[in-house]
């Protein structure tokens, strides 16, 4: 196969595909990322601080899939850490079909934008719905596995698989009534209705004037279709930035502590003593981005800690604020992509906020959202439709998608 | 110490709880096994692992607060504390310092004075312990060896308030401490091993005065006596300090118990703590925290007041009795054979822990069980056998697994309270030492006692003393 290109695969699984593989997945491949744990998988997280880091287990989501039957094909490219999308080739290998099904991390919205970026459909699910085990992550409290595909029930069934209880990360909610676990099961087979969408005006003000005339088009469109659209409030907004770059800082300082290139990762060899190994070491390892992100994180727990737990206060705020909206709208829609502002190529944390501030919500909220291609276009380009749904509204969110998705004009 | 000052003093105690498992992985809590054998990606802290907080953890931290009388808070949770040494290579130990798990303990004590003397409890936490650093050399390279098998174990840190004035207080509360927590089992509680560690905080202050000085922490006490030592040492280097215009300066300083003295090691540091995403909240329900203070056993300060009470034992004996759970519980099991209580405390006192001191023995393994010990007992109130006799019985119950009543017949312990054998003995005696005879009669009352170890000795030490006092009076009068 002509999968052996180095540049879109890390690594490519040359072991022999499984004889009988039954299950809802069974022909599907799968490509992820080397920050999810594969059993003697390279899983360099696209760290040098991770350097010849061999995985010891298989993450909970990587053994779900296999159950289902899925290929895992290899894992791709990534971002440092899987902060931001530079370098990363997740999307291409979709869009080049080497693979039906991509996984790659969400932690400010990467799922999302890399999604809308091709015109496929892209997926964070409601926090703690799915296990992190094996996923190595810099920001704990709000990454999580994001899936790409070209259709959504290829998302619903991925999801389908590896939703739930699992006895190596119990940082998971307990299930039952009182927090029900999403049912994929019938997601095509639901007709969900879509009354009322709701627009947080707030949102539309950063917008540069081509993308809120495409969303504004997108918005009739909708309208049109029987849909109505609702204008809600969020006044601060725009701490919704402020806030994930703060919390996410802070804990991507605490989780990329432990890269110390002692056991694995790179080594500094002409170091004078211990103190000196780790620093030199830990400088030439990380890349500017992910090096000034956890400065600035270190910054506030040494230095100005009140800022992080206003911070978390705040955060809470705005958590029940969005909450609240959901009262008056089913769903809340947002542009993704923002063509002014590229992933891919942002060089300081600014630019990188910039790039996903629509998005980051999501993230900062814990709330399911999903990116429809074809309903949002500046000029040919397709920022992609985002939906955000109530907490464990997943399986409506993507049966609400799918009643959505005969209004889109298909892909680039 | 001079006597311008008081000295103030605070302790950090770190217990090692003797879970079967680590705090928040599955792996064996053995830290003396061979060098990292007891490891899992959780507990070396390799990415995409995620901590898994035990039950039983949780468990043995609350029976611990619980025995040092704290108010249980139902919510609580972890927090990174942040800092980087060899020895926690992820960066952070896992701790709870925003919401600790507990608050407000006491423990009561007698002061240098003799008076009770309430000490209190700041607050109780839970947190891993960290990886522990062996230095070598390879060659002539210096290198240093990180062991993970100590990583994760689970430990609280008992912070208490500075409520302490001497090294009598803070050795006091210690012993207190340990006592409480042995008998809820949660910890071996044993300095010398590492599984009881105590930093001291001292500062002095002008006597009358309430203020709290810069303090100095001290580490590296390996007995309940070094933190004694240490305390006293240090009052003294802080009070020559004060005395020459020096000012304290906070830091840690190190025993050194070869030298007896404090040596400075660091600043004091302390990293910033920021809560844990990964570990869930910690919530305790009522009907959890119910079901464990059913568990917990009496403690010492209600047995002491139920032996005094339903046994009649003095004070001292009741105190004694109760210092363990497991002598408490020996004694009580010898008292049910129907032994007074007050001569089984006696001989547990004078005799059994002497005995048991000497064969490195327990409660629990040795030989001499309640039931063996009672027998022997009885027969001593019997007049059986006698006094003398019966502590040469009890030495050979240790290596025998003979009944008291099978060695006392067999060796010829048995006691002679036949009054004709007696009397005819006696008066052998009498025969054969006249003249103390004459010497008693005369008013010499105290060579009685020569007269009765004459008897003893010629009966090889069977006969009933009180008998053969009572026919030599009866004779001579």
């Amino acid at each position: 196969m002509e999968l052996m290109h180095s540049d879109i695969f890390t690594h490519i699984d040359s072991s022999p595909p499984p004889l009988t593989a039954p299950g809802p997945l069974a022909g599907k491949s799968v490509a992820i990322q080397p920050n999810m744990s594969v059993r003697g998988w390279p899983t360099e997280a696209g760290s040098v601080a991770l350097e010849r880091f061999i995985a010891l287990e298989d993450a909970t989501v990587v053994k779900r899939l296999r159950a289902a039957g899925a290929k895992t094909m290899g894992s791709t490219h990534m971002s440092e850490l899987g902060f931001g999308l530079a370098g990363d080739t997740a999307a291409q290998v979709l869009a080049e079909g080497h693979v039906d099904i991509a996984l790659i991390t969400d932690t400010m919205g990467e799922a999302r934008v890399a999604a809308s970026t091709i015109g496929v459909f892209g997926f964070k699910p409601s926090y703690g719905i799915v296990s992190r085990f094996g996923l190595i992550g810099l920001v704990p409290s709000m990454e999580c596995f994001g899936i790409m595909a070209n259709t959504l029930e290829d998302v619903a069934t991925v999801m389908g698989m590896i939703v739930g209880s699992d006895d190596h990360d119990l940082s998971m909610p307990e299930f039952g009534p009182e927090c029900e676990l999403p049912d994929f099961s019938q997601v095509c087979e639901t007709k969900e209705p879509v009354g009322a969408i709701g627009v947080v005006s707030e949102s539309m003000d950063v917008l540069e004037p081509s993308e809120s005339e495409a969303f504004s088009l997108a918005l009739s469109r909708l309208e049109q279709a029987g849909l109505k659209i609702q204008e809600l409030s969020i006044v601060d907004f725009d701490l919704f930035r402020t806030v994930h770059n703060v919390i996410g800082s802070v804990e991507a300082s605490s989780s990329g502590g432990k890269y110390d290139g002692v056991r694995y990762g790179h080594r500094c060899t002409s170091a004078k003593n211990w103190n000196e190994m780790y620093l030199r070491s830990r400088g030439e390892s990380f890349g500017l981005l992910v090096k000034t992100y956890m400065l600035q994180g270190a910054y506030f727990q040494f230095e100005n800690y009140a800022a992080f737990e206003n911070a978390c206060r705040i955060r809470a705020r705005l958590v029940r604020e969005t909450e609240k909206l959901f009262n008056k709208a089913d769903l809340l829609v947002f542009p993704t992509s923002r063509p002014g502002f590229d992933a891919a190529t942002a060089r300081t944390i600014n630019e990188i906020y910039d790039a996903f501030s629509l998005t980051l919500l999501a993230d900062v909220t814990g709330l399911p959202s999903l990116v429809l291609p074809g309903l949002v276009f500046d000029g040919d380009m397709d920022l992609g439709l985002q939906l955000v749904g109530p907490r464990l509204s997943d399986a409506r969110l993507l049966s609400a998608a799918l009643s959505l998705s005969h209004l889109s004009k298909g892909g680039k | 110490m001079s006597l311008d000052y008081e000295a103030v003093i605070g302790l950090e105690i770190h217990l090692q709880l003797n879970c079967a498992t680590k705090m928040f992985c599955d792996c064996p809590n053995r830290p003396g096994d061979e060098p990292n054998q007891n490891t899992c990606p959780i507990c070396l802290w390799l990415p995409g692992a995620i901590p898994k907080f035990g039950q039983e953890a949780l468990e043995k931290a609350t029976l611990t607060c619980l025995a040092l009388n704290c108010d249980i808070q139902c919510e609580s949770a972890f927090d990174q504390k942040v800092y980087y040494y060899p020895d926690l290579p992820k960066g952070f130990q896992l701790s709870q310092f925003h919401r600790p798990l507990a608050l407000n303990g006491r423990l009561d004590i007698i002061g240098e004075d003799g008076a009770p003397k309430r000490l209190h409890i700041h607050k109780i936490h839970m947190e891993e312990d960290v990886a522990k650093l062996v230095h070598e050399t390879e060659g002539r390279t210096p290198i240093s060896l990180v062991d993970f098998n100590r990583a994760g174990t689970p430990l609280v840190e008992i912070v208490t308030e500075p409520d302490m004035r001497s090294r009598h207080d803070a050795m006091e509360f210690i012993r207190a401490l340990r006592t409480q927590i042995r008998y809820v089992g949660s910890s071996e509680c044993s300095m010398e091993q590492g599984t009881l560690r105590v930093d001291v905080n001292v500062s002095l202050r002008p006597r009358g005065s309430d203020q709290l000085n810069t303090k100095v922490e001290v580490k590296n006490m390996n007995s309940i006596r070094n933190v004694g030592d240490a305390i006293a040492y240090e009052i003294n280097r802080q009070a020559a300090c004060l005395k020459a215009g020096e000012a304290i300066v906070l830091h840690t300083r190190l025993w050194d118990s070869e030298k007896c003295v404090t040596t400075p090691m660091r600043c004091k540091f302390e990293g910033p703590c920021v809560p844990d995403p990964s570990v869930p909240q910690i919530v305790i329900s009522d009907e959890w925290l119910t079901e464990l203070q059913s568990r917990l056993p009496e403690m010492p300060g209600q047995k002491v007041e139920r032996f005094v009470e339903q046994y009649g034992l003095i004070r001292e004996q009741a105190v004694l009795m109760s210092s363990e759970r497991e002598l408490g519980e020996y004694f009580e099991a010898v008292v049910n054979e129907d032994v007074p209580p007050r001569a089984v405390a006696y001989w547990i006192a004078t005799q059994l822990l002497p005995a048991l001191k000497e064969r490195s023995q327990t409660f629990n393994e040795t030989p001499l069980t309640p039931a063996r010990f009672a027998s022997l007992l009885a027969m001593l109130e019997r007049d059986e056998v006698n006094a003398n006799s019966a502590k040469e019985v009890l030495s050979r119950l240790f290596d025998s697994d003979q009944t008291p009543e099978a060695i006392v017949e067999r060796s010829g312990f048995r006691q002679v309270s036949d009054t004709v054998e007696l009397e005819l003995l006696v008066d052998q005696v009498l025969a054969a030492n006249s003249s103390a005879a004459d010497g008693f009669r005369n008013g010499k009352t105290k060579v009685i006692g020569f007269l009765i170890g004459q008897a003893m000795n010629a009966s090889q030490g069977k006969a009933n003393p009180k008998l053969i006092r009572e026919i030599l009076i009866s004779r001579l009068s």
